[in-house]
Order: C-alpha cells, then structure tokens, then sequence
C-alpha cells in the first residue's frame, strides 16, 4: 500500500440523469462501466466505502490473469483508474432507496441526491457472516473483528484467533501472523477449504497453529476479548483458550436489501439473475459477490460485469 | 529524505487544484523536532510541504508544539503532528487532523482543502443541514481511524463535512497507531470508531449521513 493514496478522490459530478447507474464499484460494477463507457453510455458508478470494494480488504490477490502478486488495494486502484480513463463518473455516495419499477429508474443517496438512469447494475457485493455464538455482538469493537487490514494493527504482539478455513481466513490469518505474536485458526472440519498453495504457505508460519474440527461456542472477557471456549466436535469436548481477538471469516451475507422486494433472491439473499446478468425486472441486472452464482472471486465478477454490459445495450439500440 | 509523493500522484494533484482551488487555504501544523516525542512529525512535515509546491493557494505554516504554548492554546492543540486548517479570511474550519493522514486518509486531507478553498461548500442533505441549525452548544467529534481501513474516510469525512457547516462542530482525525494511550481509554480495537464529546457517547463503522447523524444528535440531546 503506498504511504499517501489517492484512490478515494472522487470525481464528483453535477449530472443527476444518466443511461446506467451502477451501485457498488467492486471488480463487478467496475468491469460493467469500462464497457458501458466504452459502448459511448453515460455511466455513474455510486460507491459508499472505497472503489474496488471489498478487495481493498484483501491483502494479496494471486489469482487474478496478469498479476502474479498484486495487494487488493492496488489492483482496485487499477480498475478505477481503467474505468476512468473511459469517462466514468464516480460519486461517494449510499444508495439508499431505490425505484426500480418503470422505464426509468430512480435511486436516492444518503446525500440527498436522486439519480435516474435507464438501466440500473446492483454490485453491492456482501458482508461478513456473523458467527453467532454469545459474546459476539457484545465483544463488537472490543476484539472481535470482521476486518483483518482495518483493526490488524490493533493485536500487535498479541494472540488471535480466525474463525474460518476458507481462502480469506488462512490469507487474513497469514497477514495478521505478521503483526500478532501467534494465530490460531480455528476450523470446524479436518482439513481447510482455501486454496492449495495458501494452506501450504500458511503450515510453513511458526506462530501459525491450528485446531481442526473445533467450532468457537462463546466469546468472553472483561472490557475486551480475552478468550474464546473451543468445543471439539467429535468428542464433544470444551475448551478455554485464551486470546485477545477474534477474527470472523465464516462466509458472506448479501447486501441485497435495498432491492429483495423488487427482484428475485434465493434463501440466503444473494439475487437470481438470467445468464446474460440480467434479474426479474427489465432493465436490472445484477453483478459480483450479490449474485447467485457459484464462484465469488475477482475474475467471475469482472465476467458478470462484461457479460451485463454488453448486454444492457439491448435498451439502448 | 526521498520524495513522499510520486510524480503521478503529483501531477494529478497540480491538475486536481488547478481546476479546483479557489481561494487561498491555511494549514497550521503542529510538531516537535524531538523524534521521542514525535516519531511521525518528519513525514507529516514533508509530505504537507510536498502538497504545497503543487499549488501557491496552499499555506502550510509549522508551529513548535512546546514552544508556541499560545497558538496552542488558541487552536487547542491538544497532541502532535497536528493539522488544523483555515479558511482564506483565517477563520478555524474545526477540522483536525492528529497522526499523519497517511494511506487512505491522503485523500480525505485533500478533499478538505478543496472543500476549505470553496468557503467550507461541502455536500449535505437539507435535513442534515436543518439539524445542524439546533446545534448551539459544542460537539467534538473524534474518528479513530487506521491508514489501511478503507471505510474510514467516509466517517473522517462525514465528521468534518459537519464541522465545517456547523460552528459547534469539531471533526478530528485520530491515527489510532499513533496515539496508543487515548486509543486505550476509549477501548478502540475496531475502526472507524467515533468517540462523541469525551466518550459522552460513541459509535463503530461509517454509517451513512442520516444514521452518522442521528447517533451525533443522540448524545447532544440526551445532554
């Protein structure tokens, strides 16, 4: 990460009418709007947090065609920058209601600003999944963490835990072995699910350890986390461990919210869209980590967005 | 030491100004030279005398944090490196920066400068705004934020935003690394973590302006 970044400046614009309105500026909504851009469409892309989304949280991405090793923040900042140099606008702003029933769209900020649009791309990605065990909710803020790069800095020379044994927990794990004097990665099977050559480097870290089929039944402490209770799941066995954080990565939860009364979603919430992106609703599509799919990496929601782009054109012939 | 700000960066921030600076702008930044004492105060210096060269509107003016006891006093400064910025006609903006506004709080720093250049014009809602006009007693309105947490200048900024509108309001930027004690007292281990008047209330997470604001006016309310 450079020292003095720059990839949050936003160029604001005045224009409330646009042809797409993309809400979300991940990998996703970004690759739509280098395409829509480039299909001579006027395009804003709404970002509450930080263009790129959530791989700003990643620290390293390796699995992306073209950059054999790339921080998440770099290569998000390299996507703004793409779609920017097509004539992409960008607000900072939350998308906070939207009406998406007629010919023309409408979606109101937190700003206070309306946009109209013919065709809207929902990229509003997903959160993390809570664990819910006591202690969670309680513990909040005060060593429990769902954001390894934002509160990393906090356990320096402290013990932690991660929650979790897919790719982002072993890689969040690994990034936080830097800062914290040991991690535990707690995982509620016998083997992990991340990928192969991140499980190998991660069993290489000294102050790396784990406890495999164990789930995390409660979180407890004084004024912050101090430990976590471990239950072995085939004995049956509960365990105190002590620790100073916790760092949650068991899965996402869509933020489809804004739109689950207008389109379709499945049980979980993720957005039921055709092959070519598009949802119930003409004119909506939906885009990256929100969508039901069955890959949620950075390459298959750069894809959504193409696939979605080029066929929003449909509406514009 | 080398230059903090690539040539990229640079150019980008000579054309951004250009374009965008109106009027002058004032930044008083507070330092000690003892490196003990401020273990950041040389990057903080460079890089904000670095964003001065890029355009003539900026004044950066570099004040000793032990020996300018009445400065500090008048600004109330209460820790180093500090950032404060003024208006053209130099009237206090009551935006504070404490830590260097390093990583993706850059950003935010400059924003505010533009925004200070343009008399304080920065975007709100009319119920925001129409809140801000009950306000008649003194919010101060500290983020603690980490240079890695990429939804934290949406808080930094949302606190400051209201500063600059409200003559009450107080928007501080807090480099949790860099203030380990105050980070203590007030138990933050998650970022943004807004602390409202000394811990008269507080909140995690950049919220959205109505939700932002709504958890600012619960505390002066409840006062």
């Amino acid at each position: 990460m450079p020292m003095f970044n720059l990839s949050g400046m936003s160029n604001e614009s005045k224009e409330k009418n646009y042809d797409v309105v993309i809400v979300g500026a991940g990998p996703g909504g970004l690759s739509s709007a280098i395409y829509t851009a480039r299909a001579k469409l006027k395009t804003l892309v709404l970002e509450k947090a930080i263009e790129g989304g959530q791989i700003n949280l990643t620290n390293m991405v390796e699995d992306y065609p073209g950059f054999v090793s790339i921080s998440g923040e770099e290569l998000a900042d390299k996507f703004v920058e793409h779609a920017r140099e097509f004539g992409v606008s960008f607000a900072n702003e939350e998308a906070m209601e939207m009406d998406l029933s007629g010919d023309v769209k409408k979606i109101k900020t937190d700003f206070g600003n309306e946009y109209t649009a013919k065709v809207v791309i929902m990229d509003t990605g997903s959160n993390p999944r809570k664990l819910g065990v006591p202690g969670e909710d309680e513990f909040a803020n005060h060593g429990v963490s769902y954001c390894a790069v934002c509160d990393g800095s906090f356990f320096k020379d402290k013990p932690v835990v991660v929650i979790g044994g897919g790719d982002s927990a072993i890689e969040e794990g690994i990034y936080l072995s830097k800062i914290s004097s040991k991690v535990s990665v707690i995982h509620r099977r016998d083997k992990l699910r991340a990928q192969k050559i991140v499980q190998e480097r991660a069993f290489k870290i000294p102050n790396m350890n784990f406890f495999w089929n164990s789930v995390v039944t409660e979180i407890g402490g004084g004024n912050s986390v101090e430990y976590v209770l471990l239950k072995d799941v085939k004995s049956g066995k509960i365990t105190k461990h002590s620790t100073s954080g916790a760092f949650i990565y068991v899965g996402l939860v869509p933020n489809s919210k804004l739109v689950e009364n207008a389109v379709e979603t499945d049980d979980h919430g993720f957005i039921i869209t055709d092959e070519h992106m598009e949802t119930k609703v003409k004119g909506v599509y939906a885009v990256g980590d929100v969508r039901k799919t069955v890959l949620r990496q950075v390459v298959t929601a750069a894809a959504d967005g193409a696939i979605a782009a080029v066929d929003l054109t449909k509406y514009f012939d | 030491m080398a230059a903090l700000l690539s040539e990229e960066d640079k150019k980008y921030l000579v054309d951004l100004f250009g374009k965008e600076l109106k009027s002058k702008v004032k930044i008083l930044f507070f330092k000690s030279d003892d490196k003990d004492e401020c273990q950041y105060c040389d990057v903080s210096r460079q890089m904000l005398e670095e964003l001065a060269e890029t355009n003539e509107k900026i004044d950066i003016e570099i004040h000793d944090f032990n020996d300018e006891s009445e400065l500090v006093e008048r600004y109330k400064v209460e820790m180093m490196p500090a950032v404060i910025m003024l208006d053209k006609d130099g009237n206090d903006m009551r935006v504070r920066f404490y830590g260097v506004p390093s990583g993706y709080e850059f950003s935010t720093l400059i924003e505010d400068i533009i925004a200070i250049s343009k008399g304080g014009d920065v975007e709100l809602s009319s119920a925001t705004l129409e809140m801000l006009e009950n306000v008649d007693s003194p919010i101060k309105l500290q983020v603690f934020v980490t240079p890695t947490c990429p939804y934290c200048p949406k808080a930094v900024a949302m606190a400051q935003k209201l500063a600059m509108k409200s003559k009450y309001i107080q928007g501080e930027m807090v480099e949790a690394n860099e203030f380990p004690e105050l980070s203590m007292r007030y138990n933050v281990s998650s970022v943004p973590h807004i602390i409202i008047n000394e811990g008269a209330g507080e909140f995690v997470g950049a919220l959205p302006e109505d939700a932002f604001v709504e958890q600012v006016m619960s505390v002066v309310k409840g006062a």
